[in-house]
């Protein structure tokens, strides 16, 4: 089914995440980025997934065509004039969002569906800042998006039905699965999975096991297909560690302080696995070599 | 009577307006990219030039109604008026135990045509999708479904369970359904006509090898057995599919390569088969042009041709005997190396061919079969279009 023009605005791994489950589903999309640098390495990014899936045989030649054809990169922001759905993948600062939205309320067609990707942000607060609250909605997917089936529908103070209704065609037409919850800091996902992440930290910080025992008890313990350290290198740990401050912020409570760890970690640019450094060690293609020592000073 | 005769895929429609009174194709085409960028008309009048027509062609109504259009149009159409269509025959692919033959559509068949998604999730949802836009913009006229698996319907219980625990039949329909039987029907049809016969004396073998490729036993004009089983997985090396193959494999590479159920998927039907094997193609003829150079096209054709003459035994044995072979679709039809090499060795059992006429026959209905062989072997063109036409007007007149 085609929705029409669907425009991505930020070229990150969301936005590749996007685009790629997007344009896969037979729909064009249009990838934004401030620079034709960034829109480029958003395309570099999605061909290198898709690269990584033909060899898990998930996908063939013929789909990476077809995907790659469907999804135009650029950097020109007025294209929002004539677009459908709006999908916002930016980084989750509040007052960068704040700023696209008033953007894109002054742009956008009064009938286009504007959707925010944020993992622990207020809708309410981004929408505040439009004319039309009501036709902005949450829909938090989830890293690597072409995968995970599921996604949050999160609704603020003002968001319509219709606008509800749409968002759920939408995420049909991505055969998506999904959750709806009632605006929260953290949601249902973040809220659970980041203090988990945190609290693995804090055993590793305490020397109560190694990072590979942690994930490992999780994984055969309890079913998780990636254990909690491992995870975090995956999202990259200074989004971690927003995620866990902003819940810090909103909910005041102590149990979300980052870890003195994630924050050691991040003030010396280990970021995971798009650094190649973070609890472990990972190649440039992201397969992990080895665990790292953390205790006492970071080895290089 | 013109019959419109409609195939939905999930981004494409193919139709043919059959005048089922001369059984000729008034004109025949396809609608591609369907809700994508560039989607395309390509239609073809029998005595005129093809035309392509671009188009934003949004959904599978918009398609119809282009098609319905361009049937009438000044200069590409066959008719002067959508009345001249009366009747329309849409391309179901699972009619699940419930459909053993042709029927007339109807509200309450649409319920039951979506109680079957869930066997058929690939093929069933679009084929909906078509028979609904036919609805809206052909509200009046009367529209039958023909189903891929009706003619395997009669198969005997001992060739369509599965050795699995018999509550999975129960709960989850898991069972052999067979696919291509508009064509094995048509096929099969025919070559009694050529034996002289009526289809309730023959006992027949027929090879449908396209890009998907399924055998089955025609057993007095029945289909006791067929090589495509749940879904069109199984049974004989298709161009990207596997068929046959031990259950345990994949569980195996699963767990090595920690594959998802979608990548195990594609996997099995879009990495496998020629394509997988040979690392060279998925089309025939591109194997058969590149087995002198490379070890593994030959290895491919070979392992093709190996799966499709143990079918001929197995179904030969399973009919207690067989009086003639038919190679159809694609391969069946135009690749003289893989019928050759399929009957190779099966003097024993009657069948041979000349190899001088099998080389020569291309696309074209002719008899293989060597003067010593007791079993005939044809090369006959299939018509599904055709059979689905004839089914449509049958069950409009009945009415």
């Amino acid at each position: 089914m085609n929705q029409g023009n669907i425009i991505i605005i930020g070229a990150g791994i969301m936005g590749q995440g996007l685009a790629e489950a997007i344009s896969a589903s037979g729909q064009d999309v249009i990838l934004i980025d401030k620079t034709t640098k960034l829109a480029q390495k958003g395309i570099k990014g999605i061909t290198e997934s898709i690269d990584h899936e033909i060899e898990k045989w998930g996908l063939t030649q013929s789909d990476k065509k077809s995907i790659l054809a469907r999804i135009q990169p650029s950097t020109d922001l007025s294209q929002v004039e004539d677009a459908e759905i709006v999908l916002e993948a930016i980084p989750d600062e509040i007052g960068m969002k704040k700023k696209l939205f008033e953007q894109l309320d002054s742009l956008c067609q009064p009938n286009t569906l504007l959707i925010s990707n944020t993992s622990t942000l207020s809708i309410s607060e981004i929408a505040s800042v439009t004319e039309r609250p009501e036709k902005i909605i949450g829909m938090h997917f989830l890293n690597p998006v072409t995968k995970i089936p599921l996604v949050e529908f999160v609704k603020g103070l003002k968001t319509n039905q219709e606008t509800f209704d749409k968002a759920v065609q939408f995420a049909q037409t991505l055969d998506k699965q999904w959750i709806t919850v009632n605006e929260y800091p953290g949601f249902v996902t973040t809220r659970i999975i980041v203090p988990m992440m945190n609290e693995a930290m804090h055993i590793l910080m305490e020397g109560v096991a190694s990072a590979s025992d942690i994930d490992k008890a999780m994984k055969l313990g309890f079913g998780f297909n990636v254990g909690p350290l491992t995870l975090a290198d995956m999202m990259g740990l200074d989004v971690v560690m927003s995620w866990m401050e902003n819940l810090l912020k909103e909910l005041v409570e102590h149990k979300y302080n980052p870890c003195p760890l994630l924050r050691k970690l991040v003030r010396s640019g280990h970021l995971g696995v798009k650094t190649g450094k973070g609890f472990f060690t990972y190649d440039s293609e992201g397969n992990k070599l080895r665990e790292n020592q953390l205790n006492g000073a970071l080895v290089e | 009577m013109n019959i419109l005769v409609i195939n939905a895929g999930s981004s494409s429609v193919k139709y043919q307006l059959i005048d089922t009174d001369k059984e000729l194709a008034l004109a025949k085409g396809t609608v591609s990219r369907i809700g994508m960028s560039a989607s395309v008309l390509t239609h073809k009048p029998h005595d005129r030039a093809e035309v392509k027509v671009s188009a934003e062609i949004l959904d599978h109504i918009i398609a119809i109604e282009y098609i319905v259009t361009i049937l009438m149009s000044e200069n590409h159409g066959v008719i002067k008026d959508a009345s001249e269509i009366h009747a329309v025959g849409h391309r179901v692919v699972h009619g699940g135990e419930k459909f053993s033959s042709s029927v007339l559509i109807t509200k309450e068949l649409m319920a039951e045509l979506r109680n079957l998604i869930e066997l058929a999730p690939l093929h069933n949802p679009h084929n909906i999708r078509g028979i609904n836009a036919c609805m809206q913009k052909l509200p009046d006229v009367p529209m039958v479904a023909v189903f891929d698996t009706a003619y395997h319907s009669k198969m005997p219980p001992h060739a369509y369970i599965y050795g699995l625990p018999y509550v999975m039949y129960k709960r989850y329909g898991i069972r052999r359904y067979g696919f291509h039987g508009t064509s094995h029907r048509y096929v099969a049809d025919l070559a009694a006509k050529k034996l002289d016969k009526d289809r309730s004396e023959c006992k027949i073998i027929t090879a449908h090898l396209g890009n998907g490729a399924s055998i089955a036993a025609i057993d007095r004009g029945i289909s006791v057995d067929t090589s495509m089983g749940f879904t069109p997985l199984e049974g004989l090396l298709m161009g990207t599919r596997t068929g046959d193959l031990d259950p345990a494999i994949i569980l195996h590479i699963m767990a090595r390569e920690e594959l998802t159920l979608h990548e195990a998927n594609t996997l099995l039907n879009k990495h496998s088969g020629l394509a997988g094997i040979s690392g060279v193609s998925s089309d025939m003829r591109e194997i058969e042009e590149s087995v002198d150079e490379n070890k593994n096209s030959a290895l491919a054709l070979e392992t093709y041709c190996y799966r499709v003459k143990k079918y001929i035994g197995a179904y030969a044995a399973a009919m207690g005997g067989v009086d003639a072979l038919v190679f159809t679709a694609g391969i069946g039809e135009n690749s003289s190396i893989v019928r050759s090499k399929s009957c190779q060795g099966l003097g024993f059992m009657g069948i041979g061919i000349d190899e001088a006429v099998n080389a020569k026959s291309k696309g074209i209905e002719a008899d293989i079969s060597s003067m010593k062989s007791t079993v005939k072997t044809f090369v006959i063109p299939t018509n599904e279009e055709l059979v689905i036409a004839r089914d449509t007007r049958e069950l409009v007149e009945s009415h």
